[in-house]
């Protein structure tokens, strides 16, 4: 099919579809390309520079096993990712390998290499051929042939496998075994600049078709390209406006696209530093060792139930009761536990007051300290993270300690309240703490309380002029504040470029925002927009060095 | 200590350079210098250097000793350096002079790099400091670190600790903080020690030949990219090139020297009431980094005990570290108490250095481990009164066993220009901005 029958063929489904979608009201039907916005709905200015995208951490073992298989154990590469506005996705824009990077990535390489090698269900994965003697030339070529195009995530020139090929030759001559001397080659495919970073370009201010397969897996699956993608892209499709939708709406149904977002969330809401969880087990009895994977899971589940099982409102993380969780979140949450081990879905209207995210253990003991809850560090959270309003740092000359609890001041608002009023703190604690207050039922791990050292927590605040009374209004009043959703709309297109706007390119974001309220804020079709806006098919130039 | 010091073939070598050495003389001596502890070469032992730093800074009140020169005493906090006064400086008054805008960033950022945070890292958009300029160990290491199988090694004691080696603002060298880890990296495959032959192994040169092949791919890709992500690929590339050289080097002798022995294989310490047991992870990478220096693995260790701003849970703390530094009302006994603790485990190290003989002296004395930490008073974020030990005399450049206390706060940029010259690095100048400057601290060197 050539590219005008595809498109023509498209617009025909599309059109089926949308009527379906007309009668059926906001049910969760699949968007067609008719309902994205076109080129000319965008403000045309210049694209922002395009950059170097070192893989993560997440990226690079997730394209290991992509590549290789669900057999494959990929061993933990040691190059820490680093967060620059707000993402590890923006900071692997610029950050770089460091020796100790390289000197991991070398083991890590040949440790999968042997596995390829030797593991007869891996190896058949991209070696059809059966060497005929210790340096099989062209068994070899056709290894690092089929290799060479996942893992690169493009065709390798012939001066590229040529050398590659000389490389396994020679060493299995030497090692006198063909499946040791390819083991070489397969390790400089992983040790490759090709491998760890996405050269997306551009070329004449527009992605390529071989980048664009590359931005689409990443973003929506957070891996390497599978084949299919690899061939619409060779065929030229993905540089049509019909070829990337489909190719976006085949990655969006499949399941990986689940581990996609929840990466992308992850990084949202840094339930990564959940892996380093560390609370006083004396000060909170119901603090296990799994609860900081245990927290990551329910939040992740609640985001996937939303964004794919449910297809709903992604205001709702705000407001929900519905929620997953396991026997040990049960009993921190004193609601009823799932019936067998493992996650279950819940709603918990009639168990708790905890509604939405806010409400989850994640957030809750995230922004809290090891012994105690904190309402600048869960305010300052919300503003960051849910509202991108930057709370500068605290003046490095102020004693910031807060008073103990006394006779006279118990609850944390009664101890912070010198914050709102010294007016060196007021300036930015005004911003954190009363909404942080709002959350104080809530002690450090997440456990529901009504009182604070014997008195009665008052949660009531308001935010930026809307009054709340309850943690469940302050998740309301979060949703329906002008900044929450702009400020998702943001991070998602900051995560899928790896770059942070440029001021020109706030238009898009405008844009992007009506056409999300459009879509009812279904974050699906959210993630579709940002497919088919200019942030990611337009490419800038390179940016050159200030010096 | 039992050591092995030679290899079969080195001492057939030596059989035969002595000509017709009986078994029953002791067959070593013409290899060995008087105390049979140096190189059988007879060259000097290597200058080294180390970084000990910890999060939340001292208490200067209890810190800063009495008595000027050589003539001091120890104050509360400095305490368990008793066995080590006589090899341990310390300078107090000194200032880091750079703007102090962010909180327990700005001092080290200014102290160890003599530069300002990077400028996309001042809005505070996020938490963690990115350094403009290389930090000191970085210029150290460039400079003293290319004849051992590691140009240095990067430690944390503080599970997730970032550490603060930086390159570049594009690449922070990653400490490892499991035991077992780092003894697998230093003393598992490709370790020899000395007396071992040296590997001969054909798959070394295939390795090379593969990391060629990835050179010219990074450098054909090298072509396509704008200046910024230029320097980011070069970076990776200074890494390949190291990792090369490291891997001729298993091909080679291994420096013969006689303290160094393979380690026990240790275990990594399990959590006790939640809290990460500090002590036994700090002895246990103490006894690694010292042996990782005897062995000439390295000479330059980045030890990192806790993060700035760690909020880490010690034993018997009733809050995490940096959550007590401002919340612990009165005298802060528990803030001291950590603050004791780390000394302890900074001391048990230097005495670990000290225990191991090295010609005439010990590894301590070959050795200048520089000891700071992120503020001076962590409830008050100064950065004026910044917290300075310098341990060893690097070969005798340095004095020990003084007090130095700047009347004049004194810019704390010297002491990274004086360890420099100490290490025989010639630089005009050390910083940038406000911390820049031109000359060292005549006071400590000796």
């Amino acid at each position: 099919m050539n590219r005008v029958h595809v498109v023509t063929f498209l617009a025909f489904m599309m059109a089926g579809l949308t009527a379906c979608q007309d009668e059926s009201g906001d049910s969760a039907a699949p968007f067609a390309l008719t309902d994205m916005a076109e080129s000319d709905s965008y403000s045309s200015v210049m694209a922002g520079a395009a950059n170097l995208r070192r893989l993560t951490q997440a990226q690079f073992s997730n394209s290991l096993s992509t590549v290789f298989g669900p057999e494959l154990v990929v061993p933990d590469l040691a190059e820490p990712d680093m967060s620059i506005g707000g993402l590890l996705s923006v900071g692997a824009s610029t950050t770089t390998v460091t020796p100790r990077g390289v000197e991991s990535l070398e083991a890590v390489a040949y440790q999968v290499a042997e596995q390829a090698v030797s593991n007869d269900a891996i190896r058949t994965r991209f070696m059809t051929c059966s060497p005929t003697g210790v340096s099989d030339a062209a068994c070899m070529r056709e290894a690092i042939e089929t290799l060479g195009l996942r893992l690169w995530r493009r065709a390798l020139t012939e001066e590229e496998v040529n050398a590659l090929v000389s490389i396994g030759t020679t060493s299995a001559a030497t090692l006198e075994d063909f499946n040791e001397g390819l083991t070489f080659p397969i390790a400089g495919l992983i040790q490759s600049p090709n491998f760890m970073y996405r050269a997306e370009l551009g070329d004449g201010g527009e992605f390529t078709d071989t980048e664009l397969a590359g931005r689409l897996s990443y973003f929506l699956w957070n891996t390497g390209p599978d084949d299919e993608l690899l061939a619409a892209a060779s065929k030229g499709e993905l540089s049509t406006r019909g070829g990337l939708f489909a190719q976006a709406n085949r990655l969006l149904d499949s399941p990986n696209a689940r581990d996609g977002m929840r990466n992308f969330f992850s990084e949202q809401l840094k339930l990564y530093e959940l892996d380093h969880y560390q609370k006083d087990p004396q000060v909170f009895e119901h603090f296990t060792s799994s609860l900081g994977e245990d927290a990551k899971e329910e939040t992740l589940k609640l985001l996937e139930y939303i964004v794919f099982d449910d297809d709903s409102d992604y205001r709702e993380i705000m407001s929900t009761t519905k929620t997953f969780i396991n026997r040990q979140l049960a009993a921190l949450y004193d609601v009823p536990a799932p019936s067998a081990e493992g996650f279950a879905y819940a709603d918990l209207k009639d168990y708790s007051p905890r509604a939405g995210i806010l409400g989850h253990a994640a957030f809750l003991g995230l922004h809290s300290h090891a012994v105690s809850s904190s309402a600048t560090l869960r305010g300052k959270a919300v503003r960051n993270i849910l509202l991108c309003q930057l709370i500068p740092a605290p003046p490095v000359n102020v004693d910031t300690s807060i008073p103990e609890p006394s006779g006279t001041t118990n609850t944390l608002r009664e101890r912070v309240a010198e914050h709102l009023t010294d007016p060196s703190c007021a300036g930015c604690h005004r911003l954190t703490d009363p909404i942080g207050l709002g959350l104080e039922n809530f002690d450090g791990i997440g456990r529901w309380r009504d009182y604070d050292n014997g008195e009665i927590i008052d949660p009531s605040g308001d935010l930026d002029g809307d009054e709340f009374f309850t943690p469940y209004e302050l998740g309301v009043a979060i949703r329906n504040h002008r900044q929450f959703v702009p400020c998702i709309v943001r991070t998602l297109s900051r995560y899928a470029t790896g770059r942070i706007e440029t001021n020109e390119e706030r238009a898009w974001l405008d844009t992007l925002v009506e056409r999300f309220e459009g879509h009812k804020y279904r974050f699906r079709a959210l993630a579709l927009e940002v497919v088919m806006s200019p942030f990611f098919r337009k490419a800038g130039a390179t940016e050159e060095a200030e010096q | 200590m039992s050591f092995e010091p030679l290899s079969r073939r080195k001492f057939l070598r030596g059989m035969l350079a002595t000509s017709a050495v009986t078994i029953g003389l002791p067959p070593l001596e013409a290899l060995m210098n008087s105390t049979g502890t140096a190189y059988a070469s007879g060259s000097a032992f290597p200058k080294r250097f180390g970084l000990f730093y910890w999060g939340n800074g001292v208490h200067p009140d209890l810190w800063i000793p009495n008595g000027r020169g050589s003539d001091w005493e120890l104050s509360h906090q400095l305490t368990p350096f008793a066995n080590v006064k006589d090899k341990l400086s310390v300078i107090t008054g000194m200032e880091v002079k750079l703007p102090n805008l962010i909180a327990h960033s700005s001092g080290p950022c200014g102290f160890l790099s003599g530069g300002p945070l990077a400028g996309s890292n001042r809005d505070g958009d996020d938490d963690f400091p990115i350094f403009e300029l290389p930090s000191i160990d970085r210029i150290i290491a460039d400079q003293i670190g290319n004849d051992t199988r590691f140009r240095s090694v990067e430690i944390a004691i503080e599970p997730g600790a970032k550490g603060l080696s930086y390159n570049s603002p594009e690449s922070l060298n990653p400490p490892e903080a499991d035991p077992r880890l780092m003894f697998e990296r230093l003393f598992g495959a490709g370790f020899r020690a000395p007396g071992d032959d040296p590997i001969i192994d054909p798959k070394l040169a295939l390795r090379r030949s593969v990391l060629d092949a990835v050179l010219g791919d990074a450098n054909k890709l090298r072509l396509r990219l704008g200046a910024n992500d230029k320097a980011r690929l070069d970076q990776h590339l200074t890494g390949i090139r190291e990792l090369e050289l490291r891997i001729a080097r298993i091909e080679s002798d291994p420096p013969n020297l006689a303290a160094c022995v393979r380690p026990d294989q240790p275990t990594t310490p399990p959590m006790v009431d939640g809290r990460h047991n500090m002590r036994e992870r700090s002895r246990i990478m103490s006894d690694l980094m010292v042996m990782a220096y005897a062995c000439d693995l390295t000479r330059v260790v980045n030890y990192t005990y806790s993060d700035l701003l760690s909020n880490n849970l010690y034993p018997e703390a009733s809050a995490g570290h940096h959550q007590l530094t401002h919340d612990e009302p009165g005298d802060m006994p528990q803030v001291q108490a950590i603050t004791y603790s780390i000394m302890e485990d900074f001391a048990y190290y230097l005495e670990a250095m000290k225990a191991i003989p090295e010609g005439d002296g010990t590894l301590l004395d070959n050795c200048v481990i520089l000891g700071t930490t992120d503020v001076s008073y962590a409830r008050t974020h100064q950065i004026d009164e910044y917290p300075i030990l310098v341990a060893g005399s690097g070969g005798g450049f340095f004095q020990t066993g003084i007090h130095y206390r700047s009347e004049t706060k004194e810019n704390a940029s010297h002491i990274p220009f004086s360890l420099l010259r100490g290490l025989g690095i010639q630089v005009a100048s050390y910083g940038k901005d406000e911390g820049y400057v031109t000359k060292g601290l005549a006071e400590i060197e000796a």
